[in-house]
């Protein structure tokens, strides 16, 4: 794989681009109503048709798989923050807790039986936040944000809540189903609120972008950054709120999808190499398309019925991880 | 104990860069430094030397603003470095530490302009090629940097704390993993910055290093100053003695100095050895039997003859002769005298001529009193005096060679004479 020359990156990203049009036409066009290309092409230009198709495209599609690409971008930039930040290549955007806390609100929704929209996802957002909070008190000490010490209270929250998610699904009763749905992670029904609560996250995929340099910086330790200059409690902070926000918020329209934000930032690394000015776009690029198309997958593999996101992901993102593992001196 | 050894007080602050006032820190539990003040020069050459864990680093790190002190302050041009903003901080202060380990395929020129980063976007491609050109080695510029060897790694670091063209340069043991070749290298680039204006304050383990390149020295020694002042005044053999316990020579060769340790002597006394020797036949035997315990003093030897001069580094007691001069009756008394007071006397494989003829009196004297009389075998090969030198030396214990003559020595303590 090239990883060297400034051309072959430049040439990298490009290829990446045409690749997110291309799923994003793939995805809009593929499902339980096949639609042409050009058929797509006229709704989005026309905008809003009286044809079954095209209520099916404005009202079901287009929203899902914007929803899909949105969410993959959030997983895929939180996951590449997380890893230069805390120097380790194992680390997903779940490792914050948020997610738990976010499965929670949810799962407390759905077996009070609150109506799913707007309900579900807000009190997700509600659980997410909480748990960060609670995990940023135990990693602050001194105005010092110990990173690994947040990791930590932030795995075992994740384990604590989880038992507590466990004992709800016990007590779910005939909500098991949805609970299941939601946990594993789904893009099914989903309509234009969660589109619209997803869109708050657009602001914060660009703030890492501000902060590239801090991020290669940052991966020859704090202690070097402190020396070169960089205000490392600050960026740290930044960039870690965003990181959880940017979880909170793909959690809380569908629920916990693994695999991308641990992948999709080693295979970016893998194609233009460690600056996270590329690593960051080719990440937000790449998670967006594998995701839709994963949604994709998940919509007809099974038609009519449907499987939930997070197993698709974890079907091709498991063995993806082993295998960059194997094939690279260092991820 | 370190106290009283301050050479030179500190300069006035006027005319200083960098001043270390009173400076305490401790970790939880664990005092490091205590009142440590020095002021450095613009332009200067600082070494900071001193044994394992007498806070050499952590002072670095409190210079840098890195560590709080909880006494005293570091202030750079006279404002402390903690009422820097990190950023601004960086443009005036870099620092190479000890340790770097990045595991990412950055290419060496990348890994260089990240210490652009405190001087903002602009030209930071330009300013790290200029930063690699300056020390040599433009040509890493494309290499990966996880792939280059560690004196490689080290000059990429070095160009890095230069990318953020700083005003003192602060070195954490910079060399400790270099071969000799890279640890010169890396010297004579610190040496030309410096000519070129940087202050440069270098932590160092190699006191020889210290010496060859460091104006000034700062000896710390249990977090306090030890000695401060220029560097052939700090590494005398007597503070280096006090602060590291052993023995130190310091030599001049060439026109350069360099320093030699040895553990330090024995307490008990072992008694007393006299060596007739000269030519460099008893450097040996001086340092050797010293280390062992031994009292050792030497005759006659001539002035700048290698074991005079070993002898009078090591602070023997000697009967010296003016150089190239026959012995006289005046230091052949003196050297009678020393031998007199001696448990052993020992003739070393020197060769003999006219000039040192008379210390073979000496061997006899010996022997006729009962004192043990040594020599190396072979007289005759090194007589060059006509043949005089061979006769009536019975009773004279004859060795193999000087090694086996210390073996004996060094094995068992001598009979009390």
């Amino acid at each position: 794989m090239p990883t060297g020359s400034p051309w072959t990156r430049r040439v990298w990203l490009s290829l990446a681009v045409v690749f997110l049009v291309l799923s994003l036409f793939l995805c809009l066009a593929l499902g339980s109503t096949s639609i042409s290309f050009g058929r797509v092409w006229d709704y989005l230009v026309g905008g809003a048709a009286d044809d079954p198709a095209g209520v099916i495209f404005w009202q079901l599609r287009l929203p899902r798989v914007l929803l899909a690409f949105i969410v993959g971008a959030c997983l895929a930039t939180a996951g590449t923050i997380l890893q230069g930040l805390l120097l380790n290549p194992l680390t997903d955007p779940y490792v914050t807790g948020v997610s738990s806390g976010a499965a929670l609100g949810a799962t407390i929704g759905i077996v009070v039986g609150l109506p799913a929209v707007p309900w579900l996802s807000l009190l997700a957002l509600l659980g997410g936040g909480l748990a960060l909070l609670l995990v940023y008190a135990l990693g602050q000490r001194r105005g010092h944000l110990n990173i690994y010490v947040l990791l930590l209270a932030g795995v075992t929250l994740s384990q604590l809540l989880s038992a507590v998610i466990s004992v709800l699904m016990v007590k779910a009763g005939e909500d098991l189903h949805a609970l299941l749905y939601w946990i594993m992670g789904s893009f099914s029904a989903r309509g234009w609120l969660e589109v619209e609560i997803a869109l708050f996250a657009l602001p914060l995929l660009a703030v890492p972008l501000f902060f590239a340099r801090e991020l290669d910086i940052l991966l020859q330790g704090e202690q070097r950054a402190l020396e070169l200059g960089v205000d490392v409690e600050r960026v740290k902070k930044i960039l870690l709120v965003t990181a959880a926000a940017l979880t909170a918020v793909a959690v809380s329209v569908s629920g916990i999808i693994g695999f991308v934000g641990l992948v999709i930032p080693h295979l970016a690394r893998l194609v233009v190499g460690p600056r996270h000015r590329k690593v960051l776009a080719l990440s937000l690029v790449l998670g967006a398309a594998i995701m839709g198309l994963s949604d994709l997958a998940a919509r007809v593999a099974v038609a009519p019925s449907e499987l939930p996101v997070g197993i698709v992901t974890t079907f091709f993102g498991a063995p993806l991880f082993v295998y960059l593992l194997r094939s690279r001196r260092r991820l | 104990m370190t106290s009283g050894l301050a050479i030179r007080p500190p300069d006035a602050a006027g005319e200083a860069q960098l001043v270390v006032d009173e400076v305490t820190f401790s970790y939880p539990e664990h005092p490091v430094l205590h009142g440590v003040s020095f002021a450095v020069r613009h332009g200067d050459f600082v070494g900071v030397v001193g044994p394992n864990g007498s806070g050499k680093s952590t002072l670095l790190r409190v210079i840098d603003g890195l560590l709080r002190p909880e006494h005293g302050a570091v202030l750079l041009d006279g404002r402390a470095v903690l009422n820097h903003a990190r950023r601004d901080l960086a443009r005036r202060v870099a620092l190479v530490p000890q340790q770097f380990s990045l595991d990412f395929d950055f290419t060496a020129l990348e890994v260089v302009e990240m210490g652009r980063y405190c001087r903002g976007e602009g030209g930071a491609r330009a300013s790290a090629r200029r930063a690699l050109r300056t020390l040599g080695v433009e040509h890493l510029a494309e290499r990966l940097f996880p792939r280059l060897s560690g004196g490689e790694r080290q000059m990429v670091v070095l160009a890095q704390a230069l990318a953020q063209q700083p005003e003192v340069l602060l070195l954490d043991e910079p060399v400790s993993a270099l071969d000799v070749a890279h640890q010169l290298q890396f010297f004579d680039c610190l040496e030309r910055l410096n000519r070129g204006g940087l202050t440069v304050v270098c932590v160092l383990h190699d006191l020889n290093l210290a010496l060859q390149y460091c104006r000034s020295l700062l000896m710390l020694a249990d977090g306090g100053v030890a000695a401060w002042g220029p560097a052939d005044e700090v590494l005398s053999p007597r503070v280096i003695g006090d602060v590291y316990g052993v023995s130190a020579h310091l030599h001049r060769h060439a026109g350069q100095a360099y320093l030699t340790f040895s553990p330090r002597p024995r307490p008990e006394r072992r008694g007393r050895v006299h060596l007739l020797c000269g030519a460099g036949t008893g450097s040996l035997f001086m340092r050797r039997l010293t280390e062992a315990g031994y009292a050792v003093s030497a005759g006659v030897v001539n002035a700048l003859d290698t074991d005079e001069v070993t002898g009078r580094e090591m602070g023997l007691p000697m009967a010296v002769e003016a150089a190239f001069c026959a012995i006289s009756d005046e230091v052949h008394e003196e050297n009678a005298a020393l031998a007199a007071a001696a448990d052993v006397v020992i003739l070393t494989d020197v060769p003999i001529g006219p000039g040192n003829l008379r210390n073979l009196e000496i061997l006899r004297a010996a022997v006729a009193r009962g004192t043990p009389a040594w020599m190396v075998a072979g007289l005759a090969q090194r007589d060059f005096s006509g043949g005089s030198a061979g006769v009536e030396l019975a009773g004279v214990r004859q060795f193999p060679d000087g090694a086996a003559m210390l073996d004996e020595l060094c094995r068992r303590p001598l009979p009390p004479h």
